[in-house]
């Protein structure tokens, strides 16, 4: 084999060799090689099959925005879509080419690039309509999902990363020349300055090309180490290699992640990726370009690569992908790749440049006669051959004639483009260069300075000029830097963007999008189909979208669609580039927020004795709560609940509710402030009772409900929801600052600083007596709904008599850090009396029978108190509170509104689900005339049969009529409605 | 993410803070006087324009006050903070200083050259 080694490269440790597999093959390359160069020193040319027609597909470029060269990395779990063109190789690292079965010399799937005719634009959208809708997602959809597409997604999600914020006064994107300068230019200021480059080396095209031939009078590698040196030494300046910048979002608010692991395995316990999260008052993009290619008949051929990635591969890389290549070019950028290879004494096998000879930079022209290479002017490549990989190309000159050339390999150049993608981000304004012929920065929307090729300043000898005018405003000390140049100074390009077809034939493909199978006849099929608007365009044909988003080729389509439309490129406008720059990994974005930091788990302070004791828990927002207590593993859910309700009926039970919001409101205003926060009236209330309360929204609906404890006129604590704890509070703090700021109150959560325990059943009092042996039960002293403090083991409690069962019972609120002690002291006298713990469940179910509502189950957003039956909660002597008003609106006061009833299936046996639809008919029938539906629905063990609450239209007034419930298999079940209580009415369990 | 000027903690990432719509809306007395429709439109009719606009924040992962900005809706450039209690700035002094992303159109698509 042939030696394609360049061994000048300073970049590339040929002395320590790497080895990889690649499809299960052994390979080996040296320290620094990405994926690509490595194969490419192999002279591996097929890396991939393509997304539609699973055509082989090579490398084509050596960066970032390589469309072909993706794979799979099997040794980092699976991660799909790595660029091997800039994915560095590592010891022992496994990778695996992408979309091919059974093998990527074999591929079953190139059968669609026989049947590709069919495969047109919109060919998805098309064919697979009929012949019934659930054939798509029955049918055609697994089918070609399976058949086309990159990589497979990993199984396991494990990266492991980390967040890092920055604020700072300058970011500089991009260390190459430019980035290089700008640096230079703040050293040993006043600003912080961070400078972030994507590779692992600063230098840019200083390292890529042989375009500078010595600058400030030193070779381009020692001034890069020399200015390197320089800026480290500033204390201001900080690099972040191998940092790619994403995102450009409003405010100078940059994303940017570095790869911890560059050409080495990530450690499975450590940070693999750091997320930079930057604020940056003036953003200086130096980001460079990038080159184009241009559509020719079979231009995806294997062993066609980009002008300058062939450049950057032999001076970057140290490989030389082809010791013969042949050059095809419509601007000067192409001259240095000839420079470079002349300078190792390769002479390509021709030169084939779109432009006149006049046009030629007549350096460029001595060269090549120089050296005696075959010079093709005023042509161009018409086609390319090859069965998998680049055997011979076609080439038409001036005159028409046409010359096949026998080549392995072809490098293309079809003009460079600013990197804009990150200006746009910015939403800064771009304008077509009609000269060099591309979108260059215009109008900038932030504080943003564009420089170098990222601004459209493709000139070298202007470099020292645009830095200083562009710097000014930061009043820095000028720069000076003497370039000496190897090419030509000034870029000139011909227009040019696809060739004219060699030999138009079926199969033969002229490409626009490498990624996504784009040809150039799908762009003329949109435009003839009447998709002639860029955004359109590119969502019929998909063309540049995929991971690479177009970067070698947007350019070019543009191009072709403004000579069809005969419209002027900017006419045409280009699509808009969103963020991010390139993809970034979720376990990036994710940073240290998953697994068990993902969202916090809430657990209450005696949650290891739910846990001891078997409970089953339910998630309630991001609290734990003990479900149901099963008494063994066999025991089911229903059968559980069943138990433990009858068991409240009969002896007692007891549930932890600490998660219920706890708020403690002080101020001289705190009694006025609770009128207009809810429904109920507290100024006749006396200190010491409590009052089961509504708050509303301003619209008259049910936002939340709670007990609300006087203390005293300026003190009150109210309890609130679980999961509405922190709206409440929020609600309560705006209408303190924005509406009523002049009253003198003040509020704070203490939902955390307390556990509560709900105890009730008939043997309560028993309980509790024995419990706290000093306090007075009876209900003289102790009535219902009221409240006491007393001092319990020298630790303050406040015991409410309240209940949510219906039985008599008490509501004991005690500081968290002494909970499980008063806790485990209550099971422990409680079991001589029966008493159990219950979960959420059945505090569900014994609510339910005595017609308590459920603010969120029973009632959503559009029920107000009247609507409840709750008339009797809403203060009428009170001028105000929130929501009042709206309780008299026409709307709120229209008898047909959905209405709290209770239901009980007319024969006990049918069993009323939760979500049934409530019908007045019979007969199933669409459209189906529905009244409400069913909120809560429950198994009664008391009454023997299922019941429920519902909400339906008109409902206080169909109380003691008939309905129907509907269910799932489109049956109606015959229901009673009824008050919505089924339990006690009277209260005299409640009381007792 | 917008970065805002919290009157009392200074300049903060927009995820510590929550929008709170429209500001200056006056709350009317919950009275009977007042009719159904004016007390609809301080429930439900909010301003949305393309432009400038007094607007509420809160700085919930914070401070937690309520303080009120003029934001420009177009370009989300935030423009003034105030306390709740200073006096409300005129929109006037900011009006010659409206300028939308990219130049595009007063209406409909972010992409202009979409609309030629």
């Amino acid at each position: 084999m042939k030696d394609l080694n360049n061994h000048n490269s300073p970049f590339i440790n040929f002395n320590q060799r790497i080895n990889f597999k690649f499809d299960g093959v052994k390979y080996y390359g040296y320290k620094g090689d990405t994926i690509a160069s490595a194969l490419l020193r192999h002279g591996t040319k097929i890396i991939g099959r393509s997304f539609k027609y699973h055509r082989p597909r090579g490398i084509y470029t050596c960066g970032i925005e390589e469309p072909n060269a993706l794979v799979q990395i099997v040794s980092e779990y699976s991660e799909p879509n790595a660029r091997a063109t800039i994915k560095k190789i590592y010891e022992a690292m496994e990778v695996e080419s992408q979309n091919r079965w059974p093998s990527l010399d074999f591929d079953v799937g190139s059968i669609n690039n026989i049947f590709s005719p069919l495969f047109s634009a919109g060919f998805y959208y098309k064919t697979f309509m009929g012949p019934h809708k659930s054939f798509w997602k029955k049918i055609y959809e697994p089918l070609i999902r399976k058949a086309a597409g990159l990589g497979k997604p990993p199984k396991e999600f494990k990266a492991i990363s980390s967040h890092l914020h920055h604020n700072v006064d300058i970011v500089i994107v991009g260390g190459g020349l430019n980035g290089l300068l700008a640096a230079s230019s703040f050293i040993d200021t006043n600003y912080d300055v961070l400078l972030i480059e994507s590779d692992n080396q600063l230098g840019g095209i200083l390292n890529n090309s042989s375009k500078i031939n010595e600058i400030d009078g030193k070779k381009p590698q020692d001034w890069v180490k020399d200015t390197i040196e320089n800026i480290e030494k500033s204390k201001n300046i900080k690099i972040l290699k191998n940092t790619l910048l994403t995102t450009y979002n409003y405010i100078n608010h940059l994303i940017a992640v570095e790869d911890k692991y560059v050409g080495a395995k990530p450690a499975e316990d450590k940070v693999n990726s750091t997320l930079h999260k930057i604020r940056s008052d003036h953003v200086i993009l130096s980001n460079g370009h990038i080159e184009r290619f241009l559509s020719f008949q079979n231009n995806d051929l294997p062993g066609i690569m980009l002008g300058a990635s062939f450049e950057k591969y032999v001076c970057r890389y140290g490989v030389i992908p082809s010791k013969e290549p042949v050059i095809f070019s419509n601007n000067s950028n192409s001259n240095s790749l000839l420079q470079s290879l002349l300078q190792l004494d390769i002479k390509p096998k021709a030169y084939v440049d779109s432009r006149s000879g006049e046009q030629i930079e007549s350096e460029l022209f001595d060269l090549i006669r120089k050296n005696d290479i075959p010079l093709y002017t005023n042509a161009q490549i018409k086609a390319a051959y090859g069965n998998k990989k680049l055997e011979k190309i076609v080439i038409e000159d001036s005159s028409g004639g046409t010359n096949e050339i026998a080549t392995d390999f072809l490098c293309v150049s079809g003009g460079i483009n600013p990197d804009v993608h990150l200006f746009t981000q910015s939403k800064g304004l771009l304008d077509w260069d009609e000269k060099d012929l591309t979108y260059k920065p215009s109008k900038p929307f932030q504080k943003t300075i564009n420089l170098g090729s990222a601004s459209g300043q493709f000139n070298f000898e202007e470099v020292e000029n645009e830095i200083n005018k562009k710097l000014k405003i930061f009043k820095l000390k000028k720069i000076k830097v003497e370039i000496n140049l190897n090419s030509p100074s000034k870029y000139k390009i011909q227009k040019l963007w696809e060739v004219s077809p060699h030999k138009p034939s079926m199969w033969s493909k002229s490409f626009i999008d490498l990624q996504n199978d784009v040809t150039t006849k799908d762009i003329r099929q949109a435009i003839s189909e009447g998709f002639d608007r860029i955004e359109h365009l590119k969502r019929f044909t998909t063309n540049s979208m995929g991971t690479d988003q177009g970067k070698i080729s947007s350019i070019n389509a543009l191009g072709i669609v403004s000579d069809l439309l005969d419209k002027k490129v900017n006419e045409v406008g280009t699509t808009i580039y969103r963020p991010p720059y390139a993809p970034l990994s979720f376990a990036a974005i994710a940073g240290r927020n998953s697994y068990e930091f993902y969202d916090p788990e809430r657990k209450s302070p005696i949650h290891q004795w739910h846990i001891k004791n078997g409970a089953v828990f339910e998630d309630v927002g991001q609290w734990k709560r003990p479900w149901y207590f099963p008494n063994s593993k066999s025991e089911s859910m229903h059968d559980a609940v069943q138990r433990e309700s009858k068991n409240v009926r009969e002896n007692a039970g007891i549930l932890d509710g600490s998660t219920l919001g706890k708020i403690e409101i002080k101020g001289k205003d705190a009694l006025q402030f609770m009128n207009l926060i809810y429904t109920n009236s507290f100024t006749k209330m006396k200190p010491g009772y409590s009052r089961y309360a509504l708050m509303l929204g301003e619209d008259g609906m049910v936002k939340d409900d709670g007990i609300i404890c006087k203390i005293s006129d300026e003190h009150f604590i109210s309890t609130t929801t679980t999961g509405g704890a922190a709206n409440v509070l929020a609600c309560m703090e705006e209408y303190a600052q924005t509406e009523w700021p002049n009253l003198n109150v003040y509020m704070n959560s203490i939902t955390e600083q307390f556990a509560t325990f709900n105890i009730s059943g008939p043997k309560t009092r028993d309980i509790m007596r024995e419990v706290f042996s000093e306090i007075d039960f009876s209900n003289e002293t102790f009535p219902f709904m009221t409240f006491q403090f007393h001092e319990y083991q020298k630790t303050q409690i406040r015991i409410m008599r309240a209940s949510f069962t219906g039985e008599m019972g008490y509501e004991i609120y005690v500081p968290a850090n002494s909970a499980s002690k008063i806790w485990e002291r209550i099971q422990e006298v409680g079991k001589g009396f029966g008493l159990i713990p219950y979960g959420t469940e059945t505090m569900h179910l014994l609510r339910a029978e005595k017609g308590y509502i459920i603010v969120g189950q029973d009632t959503d957003g559009s029920i107000t108190p009247i609507d409840l039956g709750l008339n009797w909660m809403i203060g009428k002597t009170k001028t105000d509170f929130i929501g009042k008003r709206s309780l008299t609106r026409s709307d709120t006061v229209r008898p047909d509104r959905k209405q709290l009833v209770g239901i009980i299936p007319s024969n006990k046996e049918d069993q009323i689900q939760e979500g049934q639809h409530i019908l007045l008919q019979e007969a199933f029938q669409t459209p189906v005339p529905m009244l409400g539906h069913i909120t809560s629905s429950y198994h009664s063990p008391t009454m023997g049969h299922t019941f429920g609450l519902a909400v339906i239209k008109d409902g206080h007034r169909l109380i003691g009529t008939k309905a129907f419930a509907s269910t799932s298999e489109q049956k109606t079940i015959p229901i009673d409605i009824v008050k919505p209580i089924f339990y006690d009415e009277k209260n005299e369990r409640l009381v007792s | 993410m917008l970065l805002i000027d919290c009157p009392y903690c200074g300049p903060r990432d927009q995820s510590e803070f929550s929008n709170g719509g429209e500001a200056h809306v006056k709350r009317p007395d919950g009275s009977e006087e007042i009719s159904d429709r004016e007390w609809g439109e301080y429930v439900f009719i909010r301003s949305n324009p393309k432009g400038l606009f007094y607007e509420r924040w809160v700085h919930t992962h914070g401070c937690r006050k309520w303080f009120n900005c003029i934001r420009d809706t177009s370009t989300d450039e935030i423009l003034e903070v105030y306390k709740l209690d200073d006096p409300q700035p005129p929109m006037k002094k900011f009006e010659n200083k409206i300028k939308t992303p990219s130049g595009e159109p007063d209406v409909g698509s972010g992409n202009f050259t979409v609309k030629k």
